[in-house]
């Protein structure tokens, strides 16, 4: 993912490039998402979260459908 | 606690504390243990995605994730030590791992403008600007150093 200082130029790197423009997120949602991956990842019980486990997360925050479930498969022959 | 954990808390452990990602020689060292032995536990760990070994050098780490082996756009300093993150996801969390407040350099995807992002008693300190993922979570690992 990468970040943007707007909206307007983040559509400027879409069309530079040809591609769609897909979700975006706020820095509170991206801190969430640091936050539950990241909290104890210095301790012997840290993990990745669970393929279902990240589709509860994501819906938590508001990002659910096709492109944030970890296991769709519609993207698996998209490019 | 098994040996693939005695690893990775090593590997996290030795970043947090020198910035730098060690070698399967220099964990080896610390576990009076074989480099082969760790790099077969960097190959587990890497399965379970908390781990990418350097392309073609076995030996050498190139994430742990939210940590980067190598330099990137997105540095993240906390107190008097400078890390470097995989993205600007990784970059919230190096503050969030740490559990510290944080600085990060980082620029505009497009037009390469410096930005700086703060991380403030356990909170980002709200700026203008916007993440866009242009990939789909079920794809993130096929190609994880592009996404």
């Amino acid at each position: 993912m990468l970040l943007f200082r707007s909206e307007e130029t983040l559509t400027q790197w879409c069309e530079a490039r040809g591609l769609p423009k897909r979700p975006v997120l706020t820095l509170t949602q991206l801190w969430y998402l640091a936050v539950t991956w990241y909290a104890n990842r210095l301790t012997v019980e840290s993990r990745r979260p669970t393929p279902d486990e990240m589709g509860e997360i994501f819906a938590r925050i508001g990002l659910e459908g096709p492109f944030w479930d970890p296991k769709a498969d519609q993207w698996h022959s998209a490019t | 606690m098994d040996f693939d954990t005695a690893v990775k808390l090593n590997i996290y452990e030795t970043i947090a504390r020198t910035t730098q990602a060690p070698t399967s020689a220099d964990v080896a060292k610390a576990l009076f243990t074989s480099p082969e032995e760790v790099e077969a536990a960097f190959k587990q760990l890497h399965q379970k995605r908390l781990l990418v070994p350097e392309p073609g050098n076995s030996s050498r780490i190139r994430m742990a994730p939210p940590f980067s082996g190598a330099p990137t756009p997105f540095r993240v300093k906390v107190q008097d030590k400078s890390y470097y993150a995989n993205c600007v996801w990784d970059a919230l969390g190096i503050a969030a791992a740490l559990h510290a407040d944080a600085i990060i350099e980082a620029s505009d995807g497009q037009s390469g403008e410096p930005m700086l992002l703060e991380v403030h008693n356990g909170q980002p300190v709200p700026q203008a600007c916007v993440i866009h993922f242009a990939v789909p979570a079920v794809q993130w690992w096929d190609d994880i150093l592009y996404t």
